[in-house]
């Protein structure tokens, strides 16, 4: 696939004119043309800025770190010659600048390789194979799926983002993340495993509030 | 194929379909097909999530400003006029989003609008401006937000509340746009107990009050272009205070 373009039902907007126009855009912004920065900026910056907003989780924070991404973007787009799609190119130079941002910060580590593994921690995530069943059937919502994505380590959170929400591959991840594709893969799944565990402590905290209406209630009705 | 297995095809393969191994093994272990369920959930979940969103248009005006200021854009864009119906209040949230714009773009709308004033009036002010009003006026206080230094009055603030007079018409959308901001520039900056902030709050104070004096003596005394002056230096003064208090806000928080 050359482009890092997602599966056609995740965007509606300008997909097959893009390889054209944009190797077009791209030439033009090479001679310092404005129309052409802005049409590459029009081209992207949804799909980059819904990536910084998941990233982040905070308006003020994603439109700043998107700025960032492009203005280092466009100050080194004459030396792009091509080898990767600009999409991957933008989007690593994104992912950099988003992880550089949340280590500034002191979050946990957001480099790839997650220190804080919950299999390791817990001996392994499938944990609750055997106990009582928690089965998310029906109770996944795109509510609860954005709090869980929030609460995920940064490096979990970009793979999955951008493999099941943005619609990357992961030869195109790799690409963006300076990984392997097996490495990839496996954060993916632990990523994925991880929110698991989220949304059904999300279920049982629910559980516990709604029993402990029902005792508040009963207790007020004796 | 046993459980692990199961985990370890998912870690290398994803939710590709699964091998008919896999499959059997699936039939006969409830907990790997409630887990496989689930993974299959929220990855249908996560499809459906809105892959682009729109960002601010204030994100472009200002990457292009910086790219026009570095030399990267060689050939300028003509200035795109905003709809005036729908994004006033984008447009007063951009001045703030930058404090180094927000205090340059108003000062530089207030100080052209008052030299715009003091200019249009100067030939028929002969009988206004009295020193008699001169020396009722405070002197604006002056407020540095870098050092959080302030230069006191020479008479002391006066106690109306700031809300008692309006702004005179010209500078009413600068005086609108300025009560927008200073509940959230104050939020921001509420539960800081630190000594710069505190000298911001109680700077910004005094330039309430002496705010409320410019706009009281302008309402008795119209044509009076020396408290019109201090009136504009105290709203380009609040507008560098908000946007100080923002800047501290947001990196505090």
């Amino acid at each position: 696939m050359p482009t890092a373009l997602p599966s056609p039902n995740k965007v509606g907007t300008t997909q097959s004119p893009r390889s054209a126009t944009e190797a077009d855009a791209i030439r033009l912004a090479q001679a310092g043309d404005a129309a052409a920065f802005e049409q590459l900026y029009q081209l992207h910056s949804r799909r980059v800025y819904a990536l910084c907003l998941r990233m982040v989780g905070n308006p003020s924070d994603a439109e700043d770190l998107m700025q960032e991404a492009f203005l280092q973007l466009f100050r080194k787009i004459g030396t792009f010659r091509g080898e990767s799609a600009f999409s991957t190119w933008l989007h690593r130079m994104t992912v950099n600048v988003v992880l550089m941002r949340l280590r500034k910060k002191s979050l946990p580590a957001a480099s790839l390789e997650e220190t804080t593994e919950p299999d390791e921690e817990t001996g392994g995530p499938r944990k609750d194979i055997g106990a009582p069943d928690l089965r998310l059937s029906g109770a996944v919502d795109r509510v609860n799926l954005e709090r869980s994505i929030d609460k995920l380590p940064p490096g979990y959170r970009t793979v999955f983002v951008l493999h099941d929400v943005q619609g990357f591959e992961h030869n195109e991840i790799a690409g963006i993340m300076g990984c392997s594709v097996g490495n990839s893969k496996s954060q993916l799944h632990k990523a994925r495993t991880r929110l698991r565990e989220l949304l059904q402590e999300d279920l049982r905290d629910q559980a516990r509030a709604e029993r402990h209406a029902a005792k508040t209630q009963a207790g007020l009705g004796s | 194929m046993q459980c692990e297995d199961i985990e370890l095809f998912l870690e290398q393969e994803g939710l590709e379909p699964l091998p008919e191994a896999a499959r059997n093994h699936l039939a006969e272990c409830a907990g790997c097909r409630n887990y496989v369920a689930d993974l299959t959930s929220i990855v249908d979940v996560a499809q459906k999530l809105p892959t682009e969103i729109a960002p601010p248009e204030r994100v472009w005006v200002s990457l292009r400003a910086q790219l026009e200021t570095e030399g990267i854009i060689r050939t300028p864009l003509p200035v795109a006029v905003p709809a005036a119906s729908s994004s006033w209040w984008h447009s007063v949230q951009a001045f703030f989003s930058n404090r180094a714009l927000a205090a340059a773009t108003v000062g530089i709308v207030i100080v052209a609008g008052a030299v715009f004033e003091i200019a249009r009036d100067r030939a028929t002010r002969n009988t206004t401006g009295s020193p008699e009003i001169a020396r009722q006026i405070t002197p604006a206080p002056v407020v540095t937000s870098s050092s959080t230094q302030q230069v006191k009055p020479s008479t002391p603030p006066r106690s109306q509340p700031p809300t008692t007079f309006s702004a005179p018409a010209e500078f009413a959308s600068t005086a609108q746009a300025l009560d927008d901001q200073e509940p959230l520039a104050t939020g921001l900056i509420a539960s800081s107990n630190s000594t710069i902030d505190a000298s911001l709050r109680d700077n910004l104070k005094k330039v309430n009050e002496f705010i409320a004096d410019c706009e009281r003596h302008l309402k008795e005394q119209p044509q009076d272009e020396l408290t019109r002056e201090y009136l504009s230096a105290a709203y380009q003064q609040k507008a560098e205070l908000l946007s100080a208090m923002i800047e501290r806000g947001r990196s505090i928080n």
